[in-house]
């Protein structure tokens, strides 16, 4: 594999609670500006991979590299600080906040007052209009509370919320999966925007045709093994749900 | 909202929209249904209590006031953030006697003072260090705390009360007499309760505060530190209780070991009667003065209206349900 190929790369990882392995030595590689799918069906390993990869559960074994450098992240903080952010299905914003405080969450602008960091209310403002604009959804205030949104506009503020603040690579778990088909599609939209405003997107999902239209690859787990990686030309939606489904290792096709 | 080029009819919309704006945005405070509580007790008392409305009465419905407020904004900066405090009323005893206990033995005032204050952070910052490391309902845990320094008072005191008779300029700077026959400590209460607005509504901790209660998991995907926002939240809880029971203390000249009993229940009932939920994630400090602001004038107003002392907690026990009941009315529409 070429130096600098992959913003994600990770070789050999295994994870076991109480000796059953979650994970056993599986390798993903999420390229730059590449949108992956990661599929498979419940309790494939999924989730467990992207929490390893995340900092919130230690491998027991394998070797991370983001941006090509070796590393470890011990919390969720470590690998946001690098350019890391997760959006939870039902966890993304939080519905009883206003949206403009929602969108600056753990990273609100500030004016100093004496020692005292203040809000600064104008810019919060300015800049959710301003991208919710782009996203094109309309509301009476920015400080109204997340709840007046729909399912698709919470994830796609969510989007919006990483592309601003240039986050490198965006982890959506399970993103579509609540949602009606139009407001799929939408969501769908703002993945491809993000990738060409130059991000690195993890799309998870147990449902190939929520990712197919996106996807520039396609990962698919099972029992903690991968059983499959291909780019999207090379693979069927139905073959890859048939995959998932039966978890058998196509002869030619398993490896990449 | 019509499209931007056509200019006339957007505004016009926009103008006419604006009440209903408005209305929206007041339902979305939780003081609305505080504020109403507040004129109804104010009102009813005034009709029917002969002297409510005198200066005296005012003064003391203030001083009341300021000591429960001074708890219950900890307890609400706490509650927002999805933590309960029941040991308030054992630490606000257990600092007074502390005090005290200090100042009858000749140390300085204000040396008294900050070291009864560093006593109760320790313990807020135990309380806070064994809900988010055990990850234990604070509930539970701090019911244990309360027990637990209570019995810790009445064993150092053998049960008895301290007198302490001084004066110093601390003495007055926290509980002294103002023109009108107000208290140093209502000025304490409102300054702090400002304060608290202020860090609550216009700081990244306010916005970590309510996203802690309203969502943990959201916020910690957002890099909030939730634990560490919730252990500040529980030293800031016990300092309040401690300045509130020093407060008290100058006021009164003595201190008994059951000192503060009940003051955890009444401040979570001034708390909820400011629209804060229990569940966290939404409130104000502002609904909070004005739900310490009502037990006060319930306080004294059942007295000048000749009702014997002990409807108190019933009227108080009436007025929270009736507020949970608005407050959850107003915000369902």
């Amino acid at each position: 594999m070429a130096e600098g190929r992959w913003l994600v790369e990770m070789r050999g990882i295994v994870k076991r609670f109480d000796g059953v392995e979650a994970l056993a030595g599986v390798d993903f590689t999420v390229g730059y500006q590449e949108v992956v799918g990661l599929l498979g069906d419940n309790g494939a390993g999924k989730s467990t991979l992207i929490k390893v990869l995340t900092g919130v559960l230690p491998p027991d074994a394998g070797e991370i590299y983001f941006d090509g450098r070796p590393v470890r992240f011990r919390s969720p903080r470590e690998a946001r600080a690098l350019g890391i952010e997760t959006v939870y299905q039902d966890l993304a914003l939080v519905e009883m906040m206003s949206i403009a405080r929602n969108f600056f969450l753990g990273r609100e602008p500030v004016r100093f007052i004496g020692p005292l960091p203040v809000l600064d209310m104008v810019e919060m403002e300015r800049t959710t209009r301003r991208v919710l604009e782009e996203i094109g959804i309309r509301v009476r205030s920015v400080w109204e509370p997340v709840s007046v949104l729909s399912g698709g506009e919470r994830q796609s503020i969510a989007i919006g919320r990483a592309v601003h603040f240039g986050v490198r690579l965006l982890i959506l778990d399970e993103p579509t999966s609540a949602l009606s088909v139009r407001e799929t599609r939408k969501v769908l939209g703002y993945v491809e925007e993000a990738r060409r405003r130059g991000l690195s997107v993890i799309f998870i999902t147990h449902n190939i045709y929520h990712v197919y239209p996106v996807a520039d690859r396609l990962v698919i787990l099972s029992h903690g093994r991968k059983i499959g990686d291909f780019r999207k030309g090379d693979i069927s939606p139905e073959a890859v749900a048939e995959l998932i489904a039966g978890g058998a290792i196509l002869p030619e096709e398993g490896r990449p | 909202m019509g499209p931007e080029t056509v200019e006339a009819p957007s505004t016009l919309a926009a103008r006419r929209r604006a009440p209903a704006a408005r209305l929206a945005a007041l339902r979305r405070s939780p003081e609305v249904g505080a504020l109403a509580g507040f004129l109804a007790v104010f009102l009813g008392f005034s009709a029917v209590a002969p002297h409510f409305l005198t200066l005296d009465s005012l003064a003391g419905i203030m001083t009341i006031a300021a000591e429960l407020g001074l708890v219950a904004i900890g307890v609400t900066l706490l509650m927002i953030a999805g933590e309960f405090d029941l040991s308030v009323g054992s630490v606000l005893g257990v600092s007074a006697m502390a005090f005290a206990l200090m100042a009858r033995a000749g140390a300085p005032h204000l040396v008294a003072f900050l070291a009864a204050l560093a006593l109760a952070a320790a313990i807020g910052a135990l309380n806070g260090w064994v809900v988010t490391r055990g990850r234990l309902p604070s509930f539970i845990v701090t019911l244990g705390s309360m027990m637990f320094w209570r019995g810790v008072l009445l064993a150092v005191t053998g049960g008895f009360p301290i007198a302490y008779e001084g004066t110093s300029a601390l003495f007055f700077a926290l509980s002294g007499r103002l023109p009108g026959g107000f208290h140093a400590s209502a000025l304490w209460f409102l300054a702090l309760a400002l304060a608290a607005t202020v860090v609550l509504t216009r700081t990244p901790f306010g916005n970590a505060l309510f996203a802690s209660g309203g969502n943990p998991q959201a916020a910690r995907a957002l890099g909030v530190d939730v634990d560490r926002v919730k252990r500040i939240g529980f030293v800031l809880t016990a300092v309040l209780a401690a300045l509130a029971g020093i407060i008290q203390f100058a006021r009164f000249g003595s201190v008994d070991p059951l000192r503060g009993e009940g003051v955890e229940l009444e401040a979570i009932a001034a708390t909820v009667t400011g629209g804060t939920l229990l569940t966290g994630g939404y409130g104000s400090v502002i609904g909070t003065v004005l739900g310490a602001l009502i037990v006060g004038m319930v306080r004294n107003g059942l007295v000048l209206a000749g009702a014997p002392a002990y409807w108190y907690r019933a009227f108080i026990g009436l007025i929270l349900v009736v507020a949970v009941i608005i407050n959850l009315r107003i915000r369902r529409r």
